[in-house]
């Protein structure tokens, strides 16, 4: 039955893997001249000043990074997509699994066959790509530190073997309930992405508890007021903690309460009343105001207000990609689960 | 005597609509069955109850005294080809034969080789590539080369042209010969079960008609015509299945177990054609029966 499964998905196979040499073939070029550059950028840092050979090492590739990136991203969304969805699918659909499951095999065996092959596959060709990406793009990482973000989180280690097999069982699962191909796939890629851009942005910030940072508002880069229909508010840009992924941020009084409207009318009236002529449009309004009556009002802010980061450190780069994988695979084992059921009970 | 598929009061459903209900079957081995009816009589959901493909709603079903699909034993005994003889149009003769020999137990190569040498097909053409005569030689290849002791052919010769149907049923008997296999074997059409069955299923409206060895059956039949007064006083023994009656003239098909010795009626010759109309007729009588009462109860 091993055989047979691998015969009828030997096509397939070939065209994924053939993707995946193709890519290996471009990383392998290029990817020993990005650690030259790393490299040299090593030995400049001993003496100070590397901004011309830190920007050239970004913009070398600037132009094929997003194409990768984003065929990582994609692909395991492809192999659902092309692998899973008609594994089954398709057999229902032209009627050989009448011919399949009347052979000397029972239906258990067939289904747990075919989905172990392919789903093994998946995962093995996700992993493959994920591995050369992360190696490859290991020196832009380090620069860019921002190993937590959508970008490298997503598309490097081992989180995207999770992707894959959830991916491939949603497919799996898709063909089983349509019985026909093309829905399923449509259905694959829609509910893969629901299910993975809302866990991008809502679970994964929360899956351990963050750890709580109170910064001064000094430290803070990006501070200033902003213009609204009511009068003008503060605003505050997050504070840089390489690598981690911020789950919330917040200014917030040493002694409870926040930069309010009326807290400024109390406390910065001259940066009020020179700006109040020239209503209606919104944006930064730091140019037109008194430099002494903006650093005042700052300065005041900064006395009784910081910003509070909840946040998930660089350190747990590593738990989180195991929980994610983990969390996606289980994913993937229950979907499987839902096939195999659903094929045994519905169709015998 | 071993069954060759034994049903009691099994039943299929599909959303309100039954498929199939209330069939009892008992077929003894040794035997080439026709099981002939009406399209959407149920035969398909028959067979593939009977092959696993489908779960009853009701009652149960054994083939070769076992579980349908229990096992790749089960599954090894029974060769199944399905209503247009499925095939997969990308793989090759070869690579069928190939995943034959993968996937059952009793695979028999040479058989399987020999066959397909002796229609003159090219082992390295694609299934997809094969005329429908073609590609049902093939599927019939695939379900004997398993050695089974039962074929379920369904609807097997529907979409041939009449050579390519003669062939085909030419092969069935061939193998009923050389093997000691069971066939059971659908159609809607009398004349091909007729050249190839020796027992015979009518099942019409969802539900079995009759069944018994056809020489039983035609033994036990007859058409009688006579008066409108003699049907009147038909004894209890006699079993009315189909009645129609003109001026003067009454038809009757009748089942009895005594020959008809009264001189009231004139006994014609019975076809087997002309009982699975009876039947079939009979059916379709009590479906607008049904159809009627349930009207007026409304």
């Amino acid at each position: 039955m091993i055989w047979f499964a691998w015969r009828q998905f030997r096509f397939q196979a070939l065209v994924v893997f053939g993707l995946l040499v193709a890519v290996a073939l471009f990383f392998i070029v290029t990817g020993p001249h990005l650690a030259d550059l790393y490299g040299e950028l090593k030995v400049c840092k001993a003496h100070g000043d590397c901004d011309s050979l830190t920007s050239s090492l970004l913009n070398t590739y600037n132009k094929e990074l997003p194409f990768v990136q984003a065929l990582d991203v994609i692909f395991p969304a492809l192999l659902g997509m092309f692998w899973g969805a008609p594994l089954i699918a398709r057999e229902l659909e032209s009627g050989t699994y009448r011919l399949a499951w009347t052979q000397g095999v029972t239906r258990s065996r067939w289904v747990l066959t075919k989905l172990a092959v392919v789903g093994g596959a998946s995962m093995l060709a996700t992993g493959l790509l994920s591995w050369m990406f992360t190696w490859w793009a290991d020196p832009i990482n380090t620069l860019n530190a921002s190993r937590f973000g959508s970008a490298v989180f997503d598309t490097s280690y081992i989180a995207p073997i999770g992707y894959a097999a959830f991916a491939f069982a949603l497919g799996v699962a898709a063909g089983v309930l349509w019985r026909r191909t093309v829905p399923a796939m449509a259905t694959t890629i829609a509910a893969y992405v629901a299910v993975r851009v809302p866990f991008d942005h809502f679970v994964r910030p929360h899956l351990l508890s963050p750890v709580t940072l109170a910064a001064s508002l000094k430290s803070v880069g990006n501070i200033g007021f902003e213009r609204t229909p009511n009068g003008v508010s503060f605003i505050a840009g997050d504070v840089k903690r390489p690598n981690s992924l911020v789950a919330s941020t917040s200014v917030v009084g040493k002694h409870g309460g926040e930069v309010t409207q009326q807290w400024l009318r109390d406390n910065c009236r001259s940066l009020l009343q020179l700006n109040s002529p020239n209503p209606g449009k919104g944006g930064h309004v730091t140019t037109g105001i008194r430099p002494k009556a903006f650093t005042e009002c700052i300065d005041k802010i900064s006395a009784s207000f910081h910003e509070v980061l909840l946040y998930q450190p660089a350190y747990r780069f590593w738990t989180f990609q195991w929980i994610e994988m983990t969390i996606y695979l289980v994913i993937a084992v229950l979907l499987g689960a839902l096939s195999y059921w659903w094929v045994r009970r519905r169709f015998a | 005597m071993t069954s060759a598929l034994r049903a009691t009061d099994l039943g299929k459903r599909y959303g309100r609509k039954w498929a199939l209900s209330s069939c009892t079957l008992d077929i003894p081995a040794g035997h080439v069955v026709g099981l002939v009816g009406p399209n959407g009589a149920g035969k398909t959901t028959l067979l593939h109850l009977a092959v696993g493909l489908l779960a009853p709603t009701t009652g149960t079903l054994t083939v070769l005294d076992e579980k349908p699909a229990s096992s790749p034993e089960q599954l090894g005994r029974i060769g199944f080809l399905a209503q247009d003889t499925p095939v997969y149009p990308n793989l090759t003769i070869d690579t069928h034969l190939h995943m034959g020999a993968a996937l059952n137990p009793h695979w028999d190569a040479q058989l399987a080789e020999r066959r397909i040498h002796d229609l003159g097909l090219d082992p390295s053409q694609r299934a997809g590539g094969l005329s429908g005569g073609q590609r049902a030689q093939l599927a019939l290849t695939l379900a004997i080369a398993k050695r089974p002791s039962l074929l379920l052919l369904d609807e097997p010769v529907a979409s041939l042209d009449p050579l390519a149907r003669r062939e085909f049923l030419a092969t069935i008997m061939e193998v009923v010969a050389e093997h000691e296999v069971s066939v059971i074997l659908s159609s809607h059409l009398v004349a091909d079960l007729e050249r190839v069955c020796d027992y015979l299923v009518v099942l019409a409206a969802s539900r079995v008609q009759v069944n018994g060895e056809i020489d039983d059956l035609l033994a036990s039949h007859y058409r009688l015509v006579g008066t409108r007064q003699a049907f009147d006083h038909l004894p209890d023994s006699v079993h009315v299945i189909e009645e129609s009656h003109v001026e003067r003239q009454t038809t009757v098909t009748v089942t009895s177990v005594d020959p008809i010795l009264d001189p009231a009626w004139s006994v014609e010759e019975m076809t087997l054609e002309d009982l699975v109309l009876a039947y079939m007729s009979q059916a379709e009588e009590q479906r607008r029966d049904l159809v009627r009462a349930k009207g007026g109860a409304r």
